[in-house]
């Protein structure tokens, strides 16, 4: 069955006359060209475009925090250890934006980096991000109800 | 007396359906070559995850070549017509004599080769490897594209060696598609085009994948001069997240709409890439890059090695393919590192054009030949992520390229 079909192609291929091969290979060898290319330039064209887009939209967003939220640098020591380097010297309760870190939080971390490490170690925060990715209470709560029987 | 009799068929009925009587020399000859196989796979690592299932399915096949067999019909004699172990069955009347037609099952992989005859594994690999890339590189210089694309020309070339070597033209487009340097489009490919090939196909493709340290080197340093391959990149830019969940909508869109022939690739491609950058669906992300990528290069490995029968492997068309298979890779990577030098001159300079030598896929190994070659000449360079960008342009491409012979060649 297989080789019989292989026999059959190439009959097909024998049929094909050198001017038929040649065609067929400039065909083959144009339309790819024409098309691999093509639709990857219209990628690169479309990439660049959102990219801006999306660029030019946070550049946006940024202008406007920065007119929100002045920023102040100003470190706060606690035992002569740790640092704080982000006091928003106006902040606008109750909502926090979702970028933003509430300063009671930071000052709970910087009391429990304090706690950890001891009044007279020198440990600084330099930073605190939000992790993501995280699953949320409601999350985490279906995963538990579906997997403690294991 | 009786019960000798009774041994000595017996023992005859084992010998005749053992493979000491069913194999011929091919089968011998293709065993030996699947224990080489086997050999490289665990001595050497050469792409192990996949060879090593490709040269068991191999070694099956040719020991017991009834594992591959379709289910077929045999005609079982009735004692009369009114034989009551032909109930349910059709039944024929031969020479005046009634036989019943009993259905027998296939082999095993016969039914697991059906994922690959249907085109539904090389999707579905798609999706883990989509789960897996990071398309950031890309998605910061999009200029990289260019030289995925330019690593496909050496499809469309090796297309026209094929089909002046006496090849069909599907037969030719299969045997091209071996440039693309992507084992899933290659087969993909190759179950649409030319299914008689697939064993060599693919045993070609994931051999030379497996060869790019020792191909690609030569290529990248005879066409570049040590200036060109001391060049130190620019960092790339950060990429936001929202950019990197768009990125996978977009192909889909422009890639299905203009060329549909290509979608089951690269929508599978783009899902897996959405399903990691959504960050949204964590457990469905790695099951498609562990578990069900696992079980489908098991199941994908084992029957295309199975398809490598000796009477239909050990042919002098296999060697074609091989030597085909070799120019087609050669050229990709020729015209990768040739559009990178072009790259290199209209940048003044900024390019190094050994990263064009990763768009041909083979994801991650020819961006670590980029990055490896860039280091010989200055060891504080560090390529890898520039080449990483092309070398996932390249899958795209190749994907591309895929669509456009299964478009173009009529089969």
């Amino acid at each position: 069955m297989l080789q019989s079909s292989v026999g059959a192609l190439r009959a097909i291929a024998g049929e094909l006359s050198l001017y038929d091969k040649s065609i067929s290979a400039a065909k083959v060898i144009l339309t790819g060209f024409a098309v691999v290319f093509s639709m990857l330039f219209l990628l690169i064209i479309i990439i660049k475009s959102y990219s801006a887009i999306i660029a030019g939209l946070q550049r946006a967003s940024d202008n406007r925090k920065k007119k929100k939220t002045k920023l102040v640098l100003e470190p706060v020591s606690m035992d002569k250890g740790v640092h704080i380097i982000t006091k928003p010297a106006y902040v606008t309760p109750p909502t926090v934006d979702d970028d933003e870190i509430p300063e009671e939080v930071v000052a709970v971390i910087a009391a429990a980096v304090a706690a950890s490490f001891g009044p007279s170690s020198k440990a600084r925060i330099k930073s605190i991000k939000k992790a993501s990715g995280g699953r949320s209470a409601w999350a985490n709560a279906g995963v538990l109800d579906n997997t403690r029987p294991f | 007396m009786e019960i000798f009799n009774g041994f000595l068929d017996a023992i005859y009925g084992i010998f005749s359906s053992s493979g000491l009587n069913t194999l011929n020399w091919q089968n011998y000859v293709m065993i030996g070559v699947s224990i080489f196989l086997i050999y490289l796979a665990i001595k050497k690592q050469y792409e192990p995850l996949l060879l090593l299932p490709i040269a068991f399915g191999m070694l099956l096949v040719n020991l017991y070549p009834e594992i591959m067999a379709a289910p077929s019909t045999e005609l079982v004699r009735m004692a009369d017509k009114s034989d009551p172990a032909a109930a349910g069955h059709a039944t024929q009347l031969i020479n005046g004599v009634w036989y019943y037609e009993n259905p027998t099952n296939g082999g095993l992989l016969y039914y697991l080769y059906q994922g690959v005859k249907l085109g539904i594994y090389p999707p579905l690999i798609f999706l883990g490897i989509g789960c897996m890339t990071d398309f950031g590189p890309l998605i910061s210089n999009p200029k990289s594209l260019i030289l995925g694309a330019a690593a496909q020309i050496g499809i469309f070339v090796t297309f026209t060696g094929a089909i002046f070597l006496g090849f069909s033209e599907p037969q030719s487009g299969a045997i091209a598609i071996i440039g693309g340097a992507d084992g899933p489009t290659a087969i993909f490919v190759t179950t649409k085009l030319a299914p008689e090939m697939l064993g060599s196909i693919a045993i070609a493709a994931y051999s030379y994948m497996a060869l790019v340290p020792i191909i690609q080197p030569p290529i990248m340093k005879a066409l570049t001069t040590k200036k060109e391959r001391a060049v130190v990149m620019e960092q790339l830019r950060p990429v936001s997240k929202l950019e990197k969940i768009i990125f996978p909508i977009i192909v889909v869109i422009l890639i299905s709409i203009f060329l549909p022939d290509a979608a089951p690739l690269v929508g599978m491609l783009m899902l897996g890439n959405l399903f990691k950058e959504s960050g949204v669906v964590d457990r469905i992300a790695k099951a498609a890059q562990n578990e069900l990528m696992n079980i489908i290069t098991i199941f994908l490995g084992v029957t295309v090695g199975a398809t490598a029968k000796g009477s239909t492997f050990l042919t002098f068309d296999t060697i074609k393919i091989i030597v085909l298979g070799l120019i087609a890779f050669s050229m990709g990577t020729a015209f990768g590192v040739l559009f990178g030098k072009l790259m290199y001159k209209f940048t003044g300079g900024k390019v190094n054009p050994l990263i064009g030598s990763a768009g041909v896929s083979a994801v991650p190994m020819a961006a670590r030949v980029s990055q490896r070659v860039g280091q010989q000449e200055n060891p504080g360079n560090f390529l890898l992520m520039h080449a990483m960008g092309p070398n996932v342009a390249g899958v795209i491409g190749s994907a591309v390229a895929a669509g456009v012979l299964l478009n173009v060649i009529p089969h």
